[in-house]
């Protein structure tokens, strides 16, 4: 769908809900809430709302079966005689059981909706093995906005159930409005039950200084997609969807304007929601820091999309490292290898499972999987030859703490990122590698000296607005890593200034957003996934 | 706890692990650090650590983590 009609339809409907929310009596607001957000969902996707109230009703059915496991569990023990270790090992075996089948029913809908294709073209050989065709289209209903953000959402609801960090919630409602509002449905972030359920809640009344900072990071964002995301668009589709015509420069060029352009769409739909988020009085988790201020790919992971690497750490990473099997090869890899590079070199174990997790969730495709099984290779790698690294920096007499140094790592960073997003990119994983060898056998700078990058999209009016909206944020995030934050000290100026504040924000996008006739629409590039 | 500071020494050394409360906040710990650590402290101390203790909160400062350590070896007990 190339339009803004998910954008407007946001709009519209925050609109509505702001004023029916404050309006409404307060324990009527977050019913308020929950209308508006399956309202969007049905302006969106119709019907396949079902899925929707489907994964609420079983999560919130598994997490009330866990909670009544657990009391009786308790009980149980209480009781005098009672064999501790037997009682605990039953119960577990009971809650792991209720856990699996809940995730594994919003798995399975996300699976038969997402990657039946995908998978049927795997089990191929199989299938014709018995003399069944494999299903070359699925199901053929389309597939819910929000789908993948909000099945992890779900699972991470019965996770923290099942391990007691929450209880379960007895108000299926409340729970419908954790897992449906509708600010981060469709792109996230992806909150967890503690941080957000309470507070959506409370039907806090609208303040000023809420809609005003609210609404001011939702300006913030949109300029952000509107002036560049947008505007670059041309260009990088231009090369990617016919990358043999094109030098290994202007490739280059190309991967690295496409991973502009993901940042501040993404980030800007983020700024969005947490915006929209705040003039409800709910604080939604940040999902980007600064992440080209990254020095190594996993502290990327941490400061890019920080609510899905978060989520995979947690739910994935610890949970496999530390499960028995991983354990003995630990044990086994320490005696090994030693103390440090040992746990690491086990680790690769659950570091495989989380990008092939990683992949697979941004879509069933071979370039997704390539895009995993690259950060896995650098993160695993960087961690097994972190001891040898240093040993030779200290041989070579390199200050690992000094600036050379550091300015070497964020080079080093940024060209792991941009080759990462070209990967990301690319059409399949064939057209990656491709694109990849291209890029290093052709590299030239020929198209920069004769000025033919200009004729591809963007004219130097567009390259000026981008270079300027880059320079800003690169301050605004130098600012952001030094613990200042701009906008938000604003907030305390004088309402004038703050009206002001807000109509130049709004003009930003106004004269220099990226739309009308010479422009192509791009509707938020992460709902898609 | 000195036991405690031995192992974060041997794992990342040159850190102020007495005085830092944000040693996961701050990322001198990653998460293959702190994988590293937790099977030293399970042998050290005998003591088995589960996913649901891998937060912040246990893992931030030297106090943070023995007061991990002494409560699960309190419930092993």
């Amino acid at each position: 769908m190339k339009s803004y009609i998910s954008l407007a339809v946001l709009g519209l409907v925050l609109i509505a809900a702001v004023m029916l929310y404050q309006l409404a009596p307060r324990r009527m607001r977050p019913v308020v809430l929950l209308a508006a957000s399956y309202g969007y969902v049905w302006m969106l996707s119709g019907a396949l709302l079902t899925f929707l109230l489907f994964s609420t009703a079983s999560i919130w059915a598994t997490g009330m079966v866990l909670d009544a496991l657990r009391s009786r569990r308790a009980a149980e023990l209480a009781e005098p005689g009672a064999s501790r270790r037997a009682v605990k090992q039953r119960y577990q075996r009971l809650m792991r059981c209720m856990l699996a089948t809940g995730a594994a029913a919003n798995l399975g809908v996300l699976a038969a909706l997402k990657y039946l294709p995908f998978f049927a073209g795997l089990a191929k050989p199989l299938l014709a093995a018995v003399g069944v065709a494999a299903p070359t289209a699925g199901l053929g209903i389309g597939v819910p906005i929000g789908i993948s953000f909000y099945t992890l959402q779900a699972i991470s609801y019965l996770a923290d159930v099942y391990r007691g960090t929450i209880s379960a919630d007895r108000n299926p409602v409340r729970l419908a409005l954790f897992l449906a509002f509708f600010p981060q449905i469709m792109e996230g972030p992806i909150a967890r039950y503690g941080q957000t359920a309470a507070r959506l809640w409370e039907g806090r009344p609208v303040t000023a200084e809420a809609l005003f900072g609210g609404s001011a990071r939702i300006l913030w964002g949109l300029a952000k997609k509107l002036v560049v995301a947008d505007r670059v668009n041309a260009l990088v589709k231009a090369v990617f969807d016919d990358y043999g015509s094109y030098d290994g420069g202007v490739i280059a060029l190309a991967a690295v304007l496409y991973t502009a352009q993901l940042y501040f769409d993404f980030s800007g739909a983020m700024d969005i929601a947490v915006g929209a988020g705040r003039i409800f009085g709910v604080s939604e988790p940040e999902n980007f820091r600064q992440p080209f201020a990254s020095r190594t790919a996993s502290e990327f992971w941490q400061r890019w999309h920080v609510t899905l690497g978060s989520w995979f750490r947690d739910y994935v990473f610890y949970p496999v490292s530390l499960s028995a099997p991983v354990k003995r090869l630990s044990a086994a890899a320490r005696r090994a290898l030693g103390s440090r590079v040992g746990p690491v070199a086990a680790s690769g174990v659950a570091l495989a499972c989380v990008w092939l997790g990683n992949g697979l969730w941004h879509g069933a495709g071979g370039q997704y999987l390539l895009f995993g099984a690259y950060y896995f290779v650098l993160i695993w790698t960087g961690g097994l030859v972190v001891p040898l690294a240093e040993r030779l920096c200290l041989h070579m007499g390199i200050d690992r703490d000094g600036r050379a140094w550091h300015a070497w790592q964020h080079l080093r960073t940024l060209a792991v990122i941009v080759v990462g997003e070209l990967i990301f990119r690319a059409a399949s994983a064939e057209d990656a590698l491709s694109m990849v060898w291209r890029l290093v056998t052709t590299f030239s700078f020929a198209s920069f000296a004769d000025g033919t990058v200009l004729t591809l999209g963007m004219d130097a009016a567009d390259v000026a607005v981008v270079s300027v909206a880059v320079v800003v944020l690169l301050v605004v995030g130098h600012l952001r890593e030094r613990g200042m934050h701009p906008l938000r000290r604003m907030w305390s100026c004088p309402w004038p200034a703050r009206a002001a504040l807000l109509l130049a924000l709004a003009m930003v996008s106004v004269v220099f957003g990226a739309y009308g006739a010479s422009y192509v629409p791009i509707d938020p590039m992460y709902a898609q996934f | 706890m000195d036991a405690l500071l031995d192992i974060l020494e041997d794992l990342r050394p040159g850190e102020d692990y007495r005085s830092r409360t944000d040693l996961v906040d701050a990322r001198v710990l990653d998460s293959l650090t702190i994988l590293a650590l937790v099977s030293e402290l399970e042998d050290t101390f005998d003591i088995s650590i589960p996913a649901v203790e891998i937060v912040a909160d246990n893992f931030n400062s030297l106090a943070g983590m023995w007061a991990m350590v002494s409560r699960l070896r309190d419930e092993d007990l």
